[in-house]
């Protein structure tokens, strides 16, 4: 029978023979100061709910950022190690400069230039959403992170696995022991340090932001206050809140790619009242995160707003919002098209895709 | 028997006790600390649960060969006579039986001694839990992925993990079948059972009881509901799948009838060992 309490209780033993050990040391070797390291601090870093911004849709104590697990999970989006061959870190399909999509792909390539179905999707503001990817394939930040990692056509790789690569790097070694008090190169560490990053990579600083929070920097032209009466009536039923989405699951009325047939969230839930539904996406950065769509068919906004005039297709499925009494989609005319596509703009946050914080040199 | 530490203080802290307090007249209760353990017993109808050997044939008319079943139990729950409930430490509560690696016994160490009527347990991991992350499930991530009870294209685990062969009297040859339940972020297939012991389960420092359960595989698609698998063959018809939609759902209440008590040992020597 296997049970996490006896590997518990081994490495509480382990940990005694150490203590026993260390004490010694301290006692024959007073004067020795390079064991610093052991006593660097690891404090909780400050998380701040942005005053336009919805309650937290996870709850982030269980996982709570400190300096080292924010910097080691940096350091792991960063890393191809985390897929099988060596090639492929989650940085690779979310870049920074493009809020973390992968710029100039409909799909990504993962490991041996394999194809994915679906648009890589922003990494941003992780800690308000309820459900992560098209599909709803997670609901937890913490575990998320499975599901890129284990993808035949992504990373291809195991949580097991990666802790035995990393284990044999005395700088993780080192890094994971201070973000976790001690502990090892773990999968449960892995995924809890790659978290604490994803909870800080917080986007709340575009100009819109400045202009609903009354901050100097944050004005708004004629046409984008236009653009963004016109979201607000016509948009913001599903491009909910300043998220920008309510995280629901919704067919929008794409007409389906006979190449794909991707059944959304059918995949996840085997309802076939699923099917042809994908996750409302944020509209946050939207400007930068070309192409669009869950499968990144539309190249500009542009498209995506003609779509929603004028090509929105009917299935049992659709949803009611883009069905009013027999019209489908949302009407627009093209100067309410540019004038929404120039609130859009405003939603950049070059801050957020500029911060430092959030980069690290590989 | 294993000794273990534990064991040896709550025998020297009842020593102590009984030399101290000599006059003391309560004779009886009962005080410190001791194990009990739980083995499933895998079966399939009555049968003997054989892996990769011969097929059992179910009320569906299906003959499946069985080549895995391993499953996630959890919240282990002991109920004394009295009502008492003792809640087996939650962050320690996760195990997996694995019929095939032999691992069947599930062991609670430091119950409260006592005498217990029943036992209530989950069949897989609680979406509170689950939500939680990695720390409170400590790190069951790794013991789970060897018994290949993990979930990666959506994130958490699978709770039964029950595959094979099988013939079907609607279709012609032998197909796979692959039943995953679990739950999604959809549906939440976690499903606690409570079950009455036919004679009491006596925890004592010097006493592990032994509760013997047959869990029946077979009640997994043949039981309140029935479940055909070829009704979940794919496209290509060679094999079935179930890991999605009402299926789960169904077998998630099958399961609650899947576990009875056949018998409960107690005494001081070990029971069901592998």
């Amino acid at each position: 029978m296997y049970t996490m309490e006896q590997a518990i209780i081994m490495k509480s033993k382990c940990l005694k023979v150490l203590f026993a050990l260390s004490c010694l040391l301290l006692v024959s070797c007073g004067n020795n100061d390079d064991y610093q390291a052991v006593a660097e601090s690891n404090n909780r870093l400050a998380f701040n709910v942005p005053s336009n911004f919805p309650p937290l849709a996870q709850d982030i104590e269980y996982n709570y950022p400190t300096e080292k697990g924010f910097e080691l999970g940096r350091k792991l989006f960063y890393d191809g190690r985390l897929s099988a061959d060596g090639t492929i870190s989650c940085s690779f399909c979310h870049e920074q400069g493009y809020a973390f999509t992968h710029h100039g792909h409909d799909f990504s390539h993962g490991i041996n230039d394999q194809v994915g179905t679906r648009n890589a999707p922003a990494v941003q503001n992780m800690a308000f959403q309820a459900e992560y990817f098209y599909d709803g394939a997670s609901n937890s930040l913490e575990m998320l992170s499975i599901v890129p990692i284990h993808n035949p056509v992504e990373m291809a790789e195991t949580l097991e696995t990666i802790a035995v690569k990393l284990q044999v790097d005395k700088e993780y070694v080192r890094l994971f022991s201070l973000a976790f008090d001690g502990s090892g190169v773990t999968s449960g560490n892995i995924l809890k340090a790659l978290g604490q990053f994803m909870t800080m990579m917080v986007s709340s600083n575009s100009r819109y932001d400045r202009y609903v929070r009354n901050e100097p920097g944050g004005s708004l032209t004629a046409q984008e206050l236009q653009g963004l009466g016109l979201f607000q009536a016509k948009c913001a039923t599903c491009h909910k809140t300043d998220l920008f989405t309510d995280s629901a699951f919704r067919n929008n009325g794409l007409p389906p790619n006979p190449n794909l047939n991707d059944l959304g969230r059918e995949v996840v839930t085997g309802f076939t009242t699923d099917r042809y539904k994908f996750k409302v996406p944020s509209l946050r950065n939207v400007e930068v995160t070309a192409p669009y769509m869950h499968d990144g068919r539309f190249g500009s906004l542009q498209s995506v707003l003609n779509f929603y005039a004028g090509g929105v297709l009917y299935s049992s499925t659709l949803d009611p919002v883009l069905n009013q009494n027999g019209t489908l989609g949302i009407p627009l005319s093209q100067e309410e098209k540019d004038a929404i596509s120039a609130f859009l703009k405003t939603l950049t946050d070059t801050d957020y895709i500029n911060n430092p914080l959030f980069y690290y040199q590989t | 028997m294993k000794f273990k530490l534990q064991h040896i203080v709550a025998a020297m802290a009842v020593a102590t006790t009984l030399v101290s307090c000599n006059n003391d007249d309560d004779t009886t209760a009962v005080s410190g600390t001791g194990d009990a353990e739980i083995f499933f017993d895998n079966s399939v109808n009555g049968d003997d649960l054989l892996l990769n050997t011969s097929a059992y044939t179910n009320s569906n008319g299906e003959s499946l060969k069985i080549n895995r079943l391993n499953y996630i139990v959890s919240n282990f729950v002991l109920i004394a006579e009295d009502g008492t409930e003792v809640v087996y430490p939650k962050e320690n509560s996760y195990f997996i039986i694995n019929e095939g690696a032999n691992s069947t016994t599930v062991h609670l160490e430091g119950m409260p001694a006592g005498n217990y009527t029943k036992v209530r347990f989950g069949l897989g991991v609680d979406q509170q839990r689950y939500l939680q992350g990695e720390t409170a499930q400590q790190s069951f991530w790794d013991l789970a992925a060897a018994s290949e009870l993990t979930w990666t294209w959506s994130t958490g685990y699978k709770f039964i993990n029950f595959e094979g062969t099988f013939t079907s009297p609607q279709t012609d040859g032998e197909k796979t079948f692959q039943v995953h339940q679990g739950s999604n972020t959809a549906t939440d297939n976690y499903r606690e059972i409570t079950l009455t012991l036919p004679n009491t389960a006596r925890v004592r420092t010097d006493e592990t009881p032994s509760i013997h359960l047959i869990a029946d595989a077979n009640v997994i698609l043949d039981g309140a509901t029935k479940i055909r698998l070829f009704d979940a063959l794919n496209t290509a018809n060679t094999g079935a799948a179930i890991m999605g939609g009402q299926g789960l759902i169904d077998i998630a209440n099958n399961t609650l009838s899947m576990f009875k008590v056949d018998h409960v040992h107690n005494g001081a020597g070990d029971h069901h060992e592998e």
